[in-house]
């Protein structure tokens, strides 16, 4: 049974826009999936339909035999803490520290109290600052998030990420926000993570290098139906050109 | 678990140690604080428990409903006018003092950093920091009870109000086409007008509608001294105990701020 | 030159339309300035009271602060300072349910809690100290306690308005990836939208005490307790001296508040 099933998941949103129009994907234990799309194609949208970010109209998502979309608002809560997720804007809290953003990943399990007074338990802090020196952010601990560079800051996402000992990591196009050395950096360090950790990957790009590069499996995406799902390494470029049409430079510049 | 770890484990836990003494502290002090503040505002106890029932029957019982008829009465009616007036002209007055001693405030367009501009300064801050009603009855006790007053002290509040923001837009403006003008040859108060002015014009013109929106607000009340304008009628309900009257008035002036606000609001997005 | 733009026809510049406009505008305000000037200085001043102009340059000598009296003065400065420091600090925290309220993203019903919230900030705002001291002294008596509410039901409007607008204006974010934690609606709360909102809030809270100085002044001369007290009792008594001692006293204590205020905030805002 693979970890995470997607049955036939449809999103139109309230202005009308068509975002899902019944997708159907899974993703094994340890499998790093990509997801591949011009912006528009409903990447994002399936992601947050996944945690239920975006509530989806219909269809069904079931992780590890849990169905998130059957769940009521306290059950999906304690669900999400199973879902690390990892943005492209990085959307850490800027005016806390690195640390404090690391450990707000355990917010779903540490108290209220605990919460408000940021008093978060010891073995917490451990993890924490284990997960921070794996990373290679142990130095930056007392800064402000704002204070680091993208590719520093997107090292915090993927702490934070881990901090919720996740089965499964969203990944909402990681690199875009970075330039392509930085991001080349973060996705090799995602990887290697995803591996250590035993947990599966689901990301999403633009960037057909970045897909095949790094992915076992690639599903391609557009106008927000699947347009193929293959193994990396039999992935046809005819397909991908379905995607970008001929013009393969533009879409990798 | 490595040596780094443990280190920055160490430093974050002594951090976290001191940081919540320095909070615990700080909340204790701020208690302390209190409990002189009410020994030195001599703050009667038994009154604060009780206040909340005392307040609420107050606005319920004897503000509410308003004496909208009163309020409405040909007196208090001309009475809002004179208000208005004297917001328009203290305003007015207060602006034509308020446009040189700016000029003269703003560090990089000053005629004269000796003398003029510490004296300006001076005069702006100093007006700034007089509560226009204490201005009022000072200006009562000289020139006599009557709207003169209160437009005088309106004039007072205009130039600390508008003279700072003014000396503050005014020293963002851009100097170059001002050398330009100056290069032509042209004296101080021509450089004034064709250089630095029309940079000006917009920012400065939206300070004098903000500006006579606060004024407004301040004239409501400053009858309360003899100072001309509605509050005159709002003491004089409050002193025989009629709230539902002051009531009235209340609502009357709140009418008038918002409305106000609401033009000044306008009239600034839709020219500026 | 000039003179041969403006004989030049349908030059946009010196539009004869524009112009009569203009000078029409000038003289409708000339006009007004010139009936309300009348009406207010010449009808509206008691010029038999004011007696001559040696009377009147007489009051304005008596004017001179009276430095014998300034040593009085000082424990109702305090008594100001802490109105100001008390009023401010109950306004900041009357102030967290009426954003709440305020903020159209947060507010729980939209149809009625809402215009409440943006109700209340209204009255507050267009509500002068004077008149909350008022009512205050009316309910409770005379003495600081009626200032200190008068000054947070004051403040309380301008620090709900800003905070509600920078709630409104807040990065989505940051709450998103708080939300993907499993975080509930409080610690999404406390974790994403209050460090982007503090920094806002204390720097306008510091900005209200500063303000509240000003007014905690004048609060006594409706019995609300602090230096306008003095003032009042002073002038009654015709000692122009010692009056105009306690306004010097204001001006300096107010002048000092501003500029440890703005020190402070630019620090807040660099740090």
């Amino acid at each position: 049974m693979p970890l995470l099933e997607i049955r036939a998941l449809k999103k139109s949103y309230a202005t009308g826009e068509v975002a899902l129009k019944g997708v159907d994907l899974s993703v094994s234990a340890q499998e790093i999936v990509a997801i591949l799309g011009l912006s528009g194609s409903g990447k994002s949208t399936l992601l947050r339909c996944v945690n239920r970010l975006v509530e989806p109209d219909s269809g069904s998502v079931t992780l590890d035999g849990l169905e998130i979309t059957a769940l009521n608002k306290r059950q999906l809560r304690r669900a999400r803490q199973s879902m690390g997720m990892i943005f492209q804007e990085f959307n850490l809290v800027d005016r806390l520290t690195v640390l404090e953003n690391v450990l707000s990943g355990t917010l779903g399990s540490v108290s209220l109290w605990r919460a408000f007074s940021r008093a978060f338990p010891r073995e917490n802090l451990d993890r924490a600052l284990g997960l921070c020196e794996r990373v290679g952010i142990l130095d930056h601990i007392k800064k402000r998030a704002d204070q680091l560079s993208g590719g520093q800051r997107q090292r915090v996402g993927i702490a934070r990420a881990l901090m919720q000992n996740p089965k499964i990591l969203l990944v909402d196009e990681p690199t875009s926000s970075l330039d392509p050395k930085i991001g080349a950096e973060v996705m090799e360090l995602m990887l290697e993570v995803a591996h250590e950790t035993h947990v599966a990957m689901l990301f999403s790009v633009h960037d057909v290098r970045l897909a095949t590069e790094y992915s076992n499996r690639i599903v391609g995406l557009q106008g927000g139906s699947k347009i193929f799902d293959e193994r990396t390494e039999t992935v046809k470029p005819e397909a991908i050109d379905l995607i970008y049409g001929m013009n393969k430079r533009a879409a990798r510049g | 678990m490595g040596d780094g770890i443990t280190a920055v484990r160490q430093a974050y836990l002594h951090d976290r140690r001191v940081g919540r003494f320095v909070k615990f502290a700080a909340l204790l002090s701020l208690f302390a604080f209190g409990f002189w503040s009410i020994d030195v505002l001599q703050i009667p106890i038994d009154r604060v428990l009780g206040m909340f029932g005392r307040v609420g029957n107050m606005v319920w019982q004897r503000l509410l409903p308003p004496d909208l008829v009163y309020a409405t009465s040909a007196s208090v009616i001309y009475a809002v006018l004179e208000t208005i007036e004297m917001s328009l002209l203290g305003s007015f007055i207060g602006t034509l003092i308020t446009l040189p001693l700016a000029w003269f405030a703003a560090w990089n367009l000053t005629p004269d950093r000796v003398f003029l501009y510490p004296m300006a300064r001076l005069i702006i801050v100093v007006s700034r920091s007089l509560p226009s009603l204490m201005a009022a009855m000072l200006l009562v006790a000289v020139f006599g009870f009557g709207p003169f007053a209160g437009m005088l002290a309106l004039v007072v509040g205009t130039i600390g109000f508008a003279g700072k923001l003014m000396a503050e837009q005014a020293e963002t403006i851009n100097m170059g086409p001002v050398d330009a003008v100056r290069a032509t040859g042209a004296g101080k108060l021509k450089v004034f007008i064709y250089g630095i002015f029309p940079q000006l014009k917009p920012s400065w013109y939206g300070i004098v509608i903000y500006n006579w929106d606060a004024r407004l607000r301040s004239s409501t009340i400053l009858g309360f001294v003899g100072a001309g304008g509605i509050g005159l009628h709002l003491r004089e309900r409050i002193s025989v105990l009629e709230y539902h009257g002051a009531m009235g008035i209340i609502v009357i002036i709140i009418v008038l701020v918002v409305a106000s606000e609401a033009m000044s609001h306008f009239l600034r997005k839709r020219y500026y | 030159m000039s003179r041969v733009i403006v004989a030049a026809e349908g030059n946009p510049l010196r539009d004869r339309g524009t112009l009569l406009k203009r000078y029409a505008f000038y003289a409708v305000v000339l006009c007004a300035v010139t009936a309300m000037g009348v009406h207010l200085i010449v009808f509206g001043t008691d010029w038999g009271r004011m007696g001559t102009f040696a009377d009147v340059f007489g009051i304005i000598m008596n004017l001179a602060p009276s430095l014998a009296f300034m040593p009085k003065i000082i424990g109702p400065l305090l008594q100001t300072l802490l109105m100001a420091f008390w009023g401010t600090l109950l306004a900041v925290l009357l102030s967290i349910p009426v954003f709440y309220l305020a903020a159209s993203n947060i507010t729980p019903y939209m149809m009625l809690t809402y215009p409440l919230g943006r109700g209340l900030i209204v009255v507050s705002r267009s509500t002068h100290e004077i008149i909350f001291a008022l009512i205050y002294v009316a309910a409770l008596g005379l003495g600081p306690l009626p200032g200190i509410l008068a000054l947070a039901s004051r403040s309380v409007g301008f620090m709900a308005k800003t905070t509600a607008e920078a709630i409104e204006n807040i990065d989505r974010g940051p709450i998103e990836a708080i939300e993907a934690t499993g975080a509930g609606p409080i610690k999404r709360f406390l974790f994403g939208v209050v460090p982007q909102v503090l920094p806002v809030f204390i720097g306008n809270a510091i900005f209200q005490l500063d303000i509240n100085i000003r007014r905690a002044a004048i609060l006594g001369m409706v019995g609300a307790g602090g230096i306008g007290l003095y003032f009042a009792e002073q002038m009654k008594i015709y000692e122009y001296g010692n009056a105009s001692a306690c306004v010097l006293g204001v001006v300096l204590l107010v002048i000092i508040g501003e500029f440890v205020s703005n020190r402070v905030r630019t620090k807040l805002i660099s740090g």
